[in-house]
């Protein structure tokens, strides 16, 4: 037996690849990129997330401020309560709460929202505080000493050795912080912080029964093991069952900030993965042309008796090793990235980064780049078991049209589903992976059908009366429309990319009109909250009576924590209505704007068992129907009611709105504050708040404008982080486009050269050329804007639950970008067509 | 007139001081040996490929002195040129390949002209098809229409059988001569074939890019 024969196909066919490999890896270029630009994009994500969130478990501790925490709502702990948690480790006492700082008293004084931080003489447990000037945090604080945030002081223009005021309480600003351990642990909030000792409020009448204020316990416990953790976390449940507590330890110390960057860094990836499909469209199309030209090597192959599996097996081969460099230089570049950019990604977060080589995030690139690669290769890779020997001695650049046969078209139906079901599984969030994944293929068949569409179209018009007597027009449409041309290519490319940033487009122009249109025109001036209710009769005098304002509400507030819905935990439901602290009301008959769409209102006047008016919506979502339990826990003590009625309660409307709102008898002797919105002409604003503050110094104004500037702020964050996803996309749709362009040079050196001899000056050929570039980038860019606005429309309709308007700025762009990112990839390969001599490309020809 | 032409082993001299005339409506046939030159006096005559030296003079015009768009200029007023490989652009069909010299020359009726051109070589029935969809011998004759379309004043066909069997051949041939016959060109034959050269009023042969021999037809000769 020879030795050929003893190798079996397989061997034969790693021969043949080896061989084949020789021959260099012109051609391929657009293909490594592709695939290296797509792994890469999603390994740098990848390993950004999972930077911060090893940072956050690494420095959970810190950012916790201890090994533990148990967090009292609108309390603190009792002496036995303190005693339980003492004997767990070293206690660390501080309370949280919103306030006004303000640098005088009276009217006249200028004052902001700022996040309140009341600690003891432990603080910080964990980590160092860093002051400015610099100083011991006890000095800082000792004789009524505070600590303010820099921005706070610039607001306020004051400086260390300034009076300021909480409440009724006049503190000596000593210091700035300039960097707080435990920072990133607190929500992103509105107000910058203030630090006092805790016994320097004592006279501010701030914290008062039925103020709105956390008590956090934070608990050193150094030599706790993760088991200890869960062990006393339980005990700690148990312990305080009814006294409506939180515990978090150190792994994890920001569930919020934990929570954001999983969800944007999933989000991020599925940006990636549309980018990762963009590239598979030129690894497509680099793997045929290869096919194309190696057609005659095929046919002679097969002449010399090697098999259709051979064939196949050789060239799969040869792609999976350019494959496997095209993933690892992805993998390579997007390691190198996040360290690049390590200390800018560092300054733009709250939190530490533990930057560095993470494998996870780096495999699942890899695997999202080889079944990638598998997709878009394995179709083209297929049919080179159909070329005929005959196509030798035929038309040998004649490409076979069949259909692969059945175990390949399953192998790639396996494929496509793994990817979707990895990138679900991976992601976290399956729903909006599977909708991403479907959005994706329908905008690549759309994007197809585009092509076929564009072309048929483009053949019409060729023949019209429109294109009669204008060459150049002509010329473009022929291109675009008749065969072997790079019209399919250049759609799917761009088109695929356009599609994603058009989204991106229309959601991020709906939500700024939802926010900067919509909401102000109805959202009251400010929020106070803290109103006392001895001080609401005061209040609402000074308010009511300034001419300027149009419209008071107000409603009784109480911090609550939602133990069980119909006899099951909170934990159980994963809901931001049983996550934290709720704050829920009480009223005695429905208000004026309330809405009841199912059950009945308690009559006025009612004293029987506890009831509970729940929100519509929020109640769908927790399946709660009328008549089921509910039970919360107001400051320690558990009330149960039924849900007797179903409110429409509009959140997007800036008014006043509560989920959970009891009958008066049931909560109107529990400590509570008073809420009130006050709509007022915006000059009238400044006014009102030194009226009301200069009143009752405890209540705290809430300027909705600020509030909305926040969201909105955040929202430009993330529409900044998705716009650079789409922008990998559409790098990637570019670098297809240019590969497009390489790859037509030839046909388009030749066409130059018959035009030429037929008498087409080089005006005529650059305009035909540059018209044919256009129409594709048009052609791409209205499909994704159709796209785009199909996908901003679901976005907003299902998921944001607003209006939506089609946005035409951003659309227009994007169609003009489209037309001139293809003109610009044509124009860059337009040069040598129009400069070669028509005999030497004539010539070479025959 | 001389033309060398740089190539990856230095620069290759193709033509060596050739002198030829070719009278209006004449038919010359260029022959010789593979490599002799006889295809780049051609493209020289038609503008395609520049001298390194001399000058070429068409219709009292001085190519060597015309840039590539005054080129092309003059080829669609004056010139059709066919070639052994047809180059018909494929994105387009027969009748678009026929009809754009006549639109790039600004010619009305353009597409009109260009379906009667193919009547005339026997493809009125394909104006619709793409290159790919035609044989070898039909897009010869698509590429014969286009050349012949603008009614051109000299007529260059460099090996337009080369490709094509033998009686495909001859088809193409009778249909070239006709052609210039009806619109009463110059032409100007590049060819292997002692046949084709038969057929053609004068017979200039080239050796190793010179002028080897230059003869009139027997019959001419005697007259």
């Amino acid at each position: 037996m020879s030795a050929a024969a003893g190798r079996g196909w397989f061997g034969n066919a790693g021969t043949i690849a080896r061989r084949e490999l020789r021959g260099g890896l012109a051609g391929f270029r657009i293909f490594l990129l592709c695939l290296a630009l797509g792994v890469a994009a999603i390994a740098a994500v990848g390993s950004v997330r999972v930077s911060i969130t090893d940072g956050l478990a690494r420095e959970g501790r810190i950012l916790l401020g201890g090994d533990a925490e148990v967090e009292f709502g609108y309390r603190r702990a009792d002496p036995g309560e303190r005693a339980y948690l003492e004997g767990l480790g070293t206690v660390s006492e501080v309370v949280d709460f919103r306030s006004m700082v303000a640098t005088g008293q009276g009217a006249e004084a200028d004052r902001a929202l700022t996040q309140v931080k009341a600690v003891d003489g432990l603080y910080p447990l964990t980590g160092e505080i860093e002051l400015d000037p610099p100083m011991p945090i006890a000095e800082a604080l000792a004789d009524d000493g505070a600590i303010l945030h820099p921005v706070l002081a610039d607001r306020l223009a004051l400086e260390p050795g300034d009076a300021i005021f909480l409440g009724t309480k006049r503190l000596t600003l000593r210091a700035l912080v300039t960097r707080e351990p435990d920072a990133g642990g607190a929500s992103f909030g509105l107000g910058p912080r203030t630090i006092v000792a805790t016994e320097a409020l004592e006279g501010s009448g701030l914290i008062a029964e039925g103020s709105l204020f956390d008590t956090d316990y934070r608990i050193a416990m150094p030599d706790a093991t993760d088991d200890d953790l869960d062990r006393l976390r339980e005990a700690t449940r148990a312990e305080f069952a009814e006294a409506g507590t939180r515990w978090r330890d150190r792994r994890n110390a920001s569930p919020a900030v934990q929570r954001f960057v999983e969800r944007i860094g999933s989000f991020l990836v599925l940006v990636g993965l549309a980018g990762l499909a963009v590239g598979g469209v030129g690894v497509s199309a680099a793997v045929r042309a290869y096919l194309d030209r190696k057609t005659e090597v095929i046919a002679t192959l097969k002449t010399l008796g090697a098999e259709g599996r051979t064939i196949f097996a050789a060239y799969m081969m040869q792609i999976g090793v350019l494959a496997l460099a095209g993933i690892a230089g992805g993998l390579i570049l997007g390691t190198i990235i996040p360290l690049v950019a390590g200390p800018l990604i560092q300054s733009l977060l709250p939190v530490p980064v533990a930057l560095g080589v993470h494998p996870l995030p780096l495999l699942e690139a890899a695997i999202y780049g080889a079944l990638t690669a598998l997709i878009f290769t394995l179709w083209p890779l297929a049919r080179t078991e159909q070329v005929r020997a005959a196509s030798l001695f035929r038309d040998a650049t004649g490409s076979v049209r069949v259909w692969p046969r059945r175990r390949y078209l399953v192998t790639l139906a396996v494929a496509v589903a793994a990817l979707i079901g990895l990138s679900a599984w991976l992601s976290g969030i399956p729903t909006l992976a599977l909708w991403s994944a479907g959005g994706i293929v329908a905008a690549l068949a759309a994007l197809v059908l585009a092509a076929i569409g564009v072309r048929a179209l483009a053949r019409r018009l060729a023949r019209t009366r429109l294109a009669r007597g204008r060459p150049a027009l002509r010329l473009a449409l022929g291109a675009v429309g008749g065969p072997g041309g790079d019209a399919t290519a250049v759609v799917l490319s761009l088109g695929l990319g356009l599609t994603v940033l058009a989204a991106v487009g229309q959601i991020d122009a709906n939500m700024r009109a939802a926010i900067d249109r919509d909401l102000p025109a109805v959202a009251p001036s400010y929020f106070f909250i803290d109103i006392q209710p001895d001080q609401l009769p005061g209040f609402l005098e000074t308010v009511e009576g300034d001419p300027a304002v149009s419209r008071v509400d107000t409603a009784p507030m109480l911090g609550a924590v939602v133990k069980s819905i119909g006899g099951r935990p909170a934990a159980e439901f994963d809901h931001w209505v049983t996550r934290g602290d709720r704050r829920i009301s009480f009223a005695d008959a429905p208000g004026s704007g309330t809405r009841i769409v199912a059950g009945e209102f308690w009559p006025e006047g009612y004293d029987g068992p506890p009831q509970i008016s729940f929100a519509r919506e929020e109640a769908e979502e927790l399946g709660i129907a009328l008549g089921d339990e509910v039970t919360v826990n107001v400051l320690g003590r558990d009330i149960t009611g039924t849900v007797t009625s179903f409110r429409e309660v509009d959140f997007s409307s800036g008014g006043i709105g509560f989920v959970i709102v009891f009958d008066a008898a049931a909560l109107r002797g529990a400590p509570h504050t008073w809420l009130s919105t006050v709509y007022a002409d915006p000059e009238a604003e400044a006014r009102l708040l030194r009226a009301v503050a200069g009143d009752a110094p405890n209540i705290t104004a809430i300027r909705v404008r600020d509030a909305i500037d926040l969201v909105t702020e955040a929202l430009s964050a993330l529409a900044a982080a998705t716009s650079w996803g789409a922008g990998a996309t559409l790098l990637t749709g570019f670098v297809v486009l240019v590969g497009a362009a390489a790859a037509g040079e030839r046909g388009r050196i030749f066409e130059a050269a018959v035009l030429k001899t037929i008498g087409a000056t080089r005006p005529t050929i650059l305009a035909s050329f540059a018209l044919r570039s256009a129409l594709l980038g048009a052609a791409a860019g209205i499909v994704a804007i159709a796209g785009g606005a199909l996908a901003g429309w679901g976005i907003m309709r299902f998921v944001m639950e607003a209006p939506y308007a089609f946005e035409w700025v951003s659309a227009t762009a994007i169609v003009l970008g489209g037309a001139v990112a293809t003109l610009l990839a044509g124009l860059l390969f337009a040069w040598r067509p129009l400069a070669t001599r028509p005999a030497r490309v004539l010539r070479a020809q025959e | 007139m001389s033309l060398s032409l740089a190539g990856n082993a230095g620069v290759v001299d193709i033509l060596h001081d050739i002198t030829l005339e070719v009278a209006a409506k004449d038919t010359l046939g260029l022959v010789g040996p593979s490599g002799s030159g006889k295809s780049s006096l051609l493209m020289l005559m038609g503008g395609l490929e520049r001298a390194t030296s001399g000058e070429v003079e068409a219709l009292g015009h001085d190519l060597t002195t015309m840039d590539e768009d005054a080129l092309a200029r003059f080829r669609r007023s004056h010139m059709g040129v066919v070639f052994q490989s047809f180059h018909l652009i494929p994105t387009m069909t027969a009748l678009e390949n026929v009809a754009t010299p006549l639109e790039l020359a600004g010619q009305a009726g353009a597409f009109d002209r260009a379906a009667a051109e193919l009547d005339a070589v026997g493809l009125g029935h394909r104006t619709g098809h793409y290159p790919a969809q035609m044989s070898g011998g039909e897009q010869q004759r698509v590429a014969l229409a286009r050349a012949a379309a603008p009614r051109p004043d000299i007529l260059l066909a460099d090996e337009p059988t080369g490709n094509l069997d033998q009686a495909t051949g001859e088809a193409i041939m009778d249909l070239l001569f006709g052609l210039r016959d009806r619109h009463g060109a110059t032409l100007v034959l590049v060819t292997h074939s002692p046949r084709l050269a038969d057929r053609c009023d004068r017979v200039v042969r080239l050796v190793d890019g010179r002028l080897d021999t230059d003869s009139r037809r027997a019959a001419e000769a005697a007259e």
